[in-house]
């Protein structure tokens, strides 16, 4: 009570957080019974017949699906990986700029593809690598072959991967650049008395202080090991590349929303979901563990 | 991060936001359907006083002495006239000006979105149960609200209120199409339906290109790919550069347009009536042959192949989507497209107003050897209006059919109306005289035989035929005061000229080169669960052989396609046909 009393405002502040989550992520959890059931939308959750298991079962069974969970991964994976390193490299590198405008051009530019729609770039990205589009301009006037890019499984995973980087750094790198700005500077100090030049001041200094925070954005990132890039696959895909592209939240919505069968893709909503829990779980207890780090 | 985390649950979630909205929706749109006459009794019109039991005939157009308010959904396209009023909503239609008027009946739109987007929100509202009055379905939605007994029974609605121009078109295919949304002795839907010779594919070919090449219009695969080719390697825009191609195709393979029907028909092979399910021909035997898997097909995937190696299909065909082909038919890039009868009412007119020399021309479709013949359903019924359980007014849906079909009268004539902001295809229920440009045809051929300056029609058609008329007037009088040169053409060439789309489609017809598609019946229950199934792994399969993969994929996937449900299908619309087809 006596905290309350003298904390009121940030009580004020956590509530409509609190409230947002327990509509928009806790309500909505109870739709999940519709993975048990032959769902009829307009029969709702109390008419409809429970069918146990079955609904898991046709999917698995699904002939697409094993390659769907292996695209899924593999663009994850990279994904994961390439948040980290990238914003890691640039916010060092960002760190290490001594002109201050510079470096803040830097920063805005890099971060300003970040807020721009999917719908918007997918169009404009599907003409970049078009066969009349720049990057062909470029490789013809080398004298290299055309490639086609948007049609090619190999290429059109690495440009998914690497456009949506591209477009994302730059949310990490300022989560890592604040980290850096936080480390004291007196550690610089001493160790500049010491004798240690800019490479082994970061070497030792800036890595390991802002070490917990890139553990916490990995361990924040792996929950989302399932999560491909909906928006952006389904706006740059096309059925030759549904090999190496198709990911279970396409299929999901292909699924749901196309075919109708909200069961069938409740259900792969669920197994993602049970998948990126443990993986959390794992991360969060290695990290403490071995590192002795921990966020709750 | 976070939103990736909120991301994952985003099924789920929207599901069972909408799930529960489902319930609070139902009361609220009974409510909304109407503030204003509780009994029915009262809304009947003013020319029946006597109080009359519910099976006698009611005024069709008979006013509501108190607004009825009616809940509709819309996907709509930019309004096809160009004199339009910019930035018209389909709120903002005067079609429901004047239904206001005549009835009483005011029209909400619940949401209005491009008819891109259309297939998916509906699909949401669906999930969510959040519908609308009235319904315009296609036949998988209808089957999927027929069986969760969403749909009102308008048996007695239309028997008192359908006006006698509906009732007959209607009864013009003997009452075939009526039966088929009917269940248990109950008209579930009011089916809009065409003649079925609207689906009839043509070739449409540049003929000024031809000229310029000394080429003849080909008859055989073996011609049209000399031609083909020709319109790539040989310049046929004399601009000195190697910029054009051959065959127009967008990525969906069987499409409303711009897509493979007409070539693989070519071939004697009819896989589709223009959507991702097989169409249905008489094997041998006397049963029923999906013909998307019919050996057939390979020769055509082959000829496709080399075709796309040659250049003659557009090296990125499989990112093109209808809007992108269009582009390049009208910017003078494509030379030949298959398709039906409407293409110089859209997209060709462009062309030709883009460039005047562009002169296409329609002819039968190449065939192996002479020319081929088209596939042409049993029935053409795109779309289907049915009324929701919760609608308290269902008669409303009838009389607001029989207020479009009215609107078709002399009296109503406008010639201005486009500018007035009248906009046909946003108005919805709408059914056509199924014999429209039937009637278009032979009415504005008379009229141009006899030299006369207005048409004589008197009936509800003489609003159509006398637009046709006019802009084919304009045509030749070479008058573009009301409408460019390009769109008089398009009106003149799709539905008027003996040798343009309708013309030729009539020769077709009356020289019996096609193939009935002889299923007819609802979307079989496997058609409904697995289709989409089937339509990804035949769009993945069929793009790979044209890009390059070995034909002879295409038996794999005749494997796979029967393995994944196809051979249910087989059964299920087997059964169908010996049960239920009329032979």
């Amino acid at each position: 009570m006596r905290t309350l009393k003298k904390d009121w405002p940030l009580h004020v502040m956590v509530w409509p957080g609190v409230i947002f989550t327990l509509i928009y992520a806790y309500g909505p959890m109870a739709g999940l019974v519709m993975a048990f059931q032959e769902f009829e939308p307009l029969a709702g959750f109390f008419k409809s017949k429970f069918i146990g298991w079955d609904n898991f079962s046709y999917v698995f069974h699904l002939p697409d699906f094993g390659q769907v969970l292996w695209n899924t991964i593999i663009i994850a994976v990279f994904k994961m990986v390439l948040f980290l390193l990238v914003p890691l490299i640039l916010a060092l590198m960002l760190n290490e700029v001594t002109r201050r405008w510079f470096s803040r051009f830097v920063q805005s530019a890099i971060f300003l593809p970040f807020f721009l729609s999917w719908t918007v770039l997918g169009g404009i990205i599907i003409e970049i690598f078009s066969l009349n589009g720049p990057v062909n301009g470029i490789l013809s006037s080398l004298g290299l072959e055309p490639i086609m890019f948007m049609l090619n499984n190999g290429w059109f995973r690495s440009i998914i991967i690497g456009t949506d980087v591209w477009k994302g750094m730059g949310y990490n790198m300022i989560i890592m650049l604040a980290a850096i700005t936080g480390i004291h500077a007196t550690l610089y100090e001493a160790a500049e008395v010491d004798g240690a030049g800019r490479w082994k001041q970061m070497l030792h200094i800036t890595l390991p202080g802002i070490a917990p925070i890139v553990i916490l954005l990995s361990v924040l990132g792996l929950g989302g090991i399932l999560n491909a890039g909906f928006e952006q696959i389904l706006i740059m895909y096309n059925p030759t590349v549904y090999e190496g592209a198709d990911v279970i939240d396409t299929f999901v919505y292909r699924l749901g929303i196309f075919s109708q069968q909200f069961g069938p893709a409740a259900a792969i909503g669920l197994f993602k979901s049970g998948i990126s829990l443990a993986l959390v779980s794992v991360t969060y207890y290695a990290a403490y563990k071995y590192n002795n780090y921990r966020i709750f | 991060m976070n939103i990736a985390k909120i991301g994952k649950w985003a099924l789920p979630l929207s599901l069972a936001v909408t799930a529960v909205t489902a319930c609070a929706g139902k009361d609220n749109d009974s409510a909304s359907s109407s503030p204003a006459a509780s009994s029915p009794a009262a809304s009947s019109s003013s020319s029946s006083p006597a109080a009359s039991p519910s099976a006698e005939a009611q005024d069709p157009f008979g006013k509501y002495p108190e607004t009825v308010t009616v809940s509709e959904v819309i996907g709509y396209n930019p309004p096809e006239d160009p004199r339009t009023p910019k930035g018209l909503t389909p709120d903002k239609n005067a079609y429901l000006k004047d239904l206001k008027d005549m009835m009483n009946i005011d029209v909400k739109f619940k949401w209005m979105v491009p008819s891109s987007q259309y297939e998916q929100k509906f699909s949401l509202a669906l999930a969510s149960g959040d519908l609308p009055d009235i319904l315009e379905l296609d036949q998988k939605n209808y089957e999927k609200l027929k069986n969760q007994n969403m749909l009102a029974d308008l048996t007695e609605a239309y028997a008192q209120y359908a006006s006698p121009d509906l009732k007959k078109y209607m009864e013009s295919d003997g009452g075939f199409a009526m039966k088929t949304f009917s269940s248990d002795g109950k008209q579930l839907a009011i089916p809009a339906f065409e003649d079925p010779f609207l689906s009839t594919q043509i070739l449409w070919i540049r003929k000024d290109w031809l000229d310029t090449l000394q080429l003849q219009p080909p008859t055989t695969m073996e011609e049209l790919d000399k031609v083909a080719d020709a319109f790539v390697n040989q310049d046929p825009d004399q601009n000195g550069q190697k910029d054009t191609y051959g065959v127009a195709l967008q990525k969906t393979l069987f499409f409303w347009g711009f897509d493979l029907r007409g070539f693989f028909n070519g071939f004697g092979a009819y896989p589709s009536v223009g959507d991702a399910q097989s169409a249905w021909i008489k094997g041998a035997d006397g049963k029923l042959v999906p013909g998307l898997i019919q050996p057939e097909m390979k020769e055509g995937l082959t000829m496709l192949q080399s075709w796309y190696k040659r250049g003659i299909l557009n090296k990125e065909f499989a990112l093109k989507d209808e809007n992108k082909v269009v582009e390049d038919l009208v910017a003078g890039k494509v030379g030949i497209s298959y398709g039906e009868w409407w293409y110089p009412n859209w997209p060709l007119n462009s062309s030709v107003d883009k460039d005047p020399k562009a002169n296409w021309i329609a002819i039968q479709i190449p065939g192996l050897d002479g020319p081929g013949k088209s596939l042409v359903p049993k029935i053409r019924s795109g779309k289907v209006f049915a009324v929701s359980k919760n609608m308290k007014h269902p008669e409303a849906a009838i009389k607001m059919l029989n207020f479009y079909i009215e609107k078709g009268y002399k009296k109503y004539y406008d010639p201005k109306s486009a500018e007035k902001g009248y906009v046909y295809n946003w108005f919805n229920p709408r059914i056509y005289n199924p014999a429209e440009i039937e009637t278009i045809y032979t009415e504005v051929n008379k009229a141009l035989e006899a030299n006369q300056t207005e048409i004589t029609l008197e009936d509800q058609n003489y609003s159509t035929v006398q637009g046709r008329f006019e802009a084919t007037k304009d045509y030749f009088a070479k008058d573009t005061s009301k409408a460019s040169n390009g769109v008089n053409w398009g009106q003149y060439f799709s539905r008027v000229a003996k040798d343009g789309g309708w013309g030729v489609t009539r020769q077709i017809k009356e020289k019996q080169a096609f193939v009935n598609n002889e299923f007819y019946g609802l979307p079989t229950a496997t058609v409904v669960s697995k289709g989409s199934q089937l339509d990804k792994l035949m769009q993945e399969s069929f793009t790979k052989i044209i890009m390059g993969a070995p034909v002879d994929e295409f038996d794999k996937f005749v494997a796979s396609w029967k393995s994944l449900g196809g051979d249910q299908i087989i059964q299920e619309v087997n059964d169908w046909y010996s049960k239920e087809a009329v032979k």
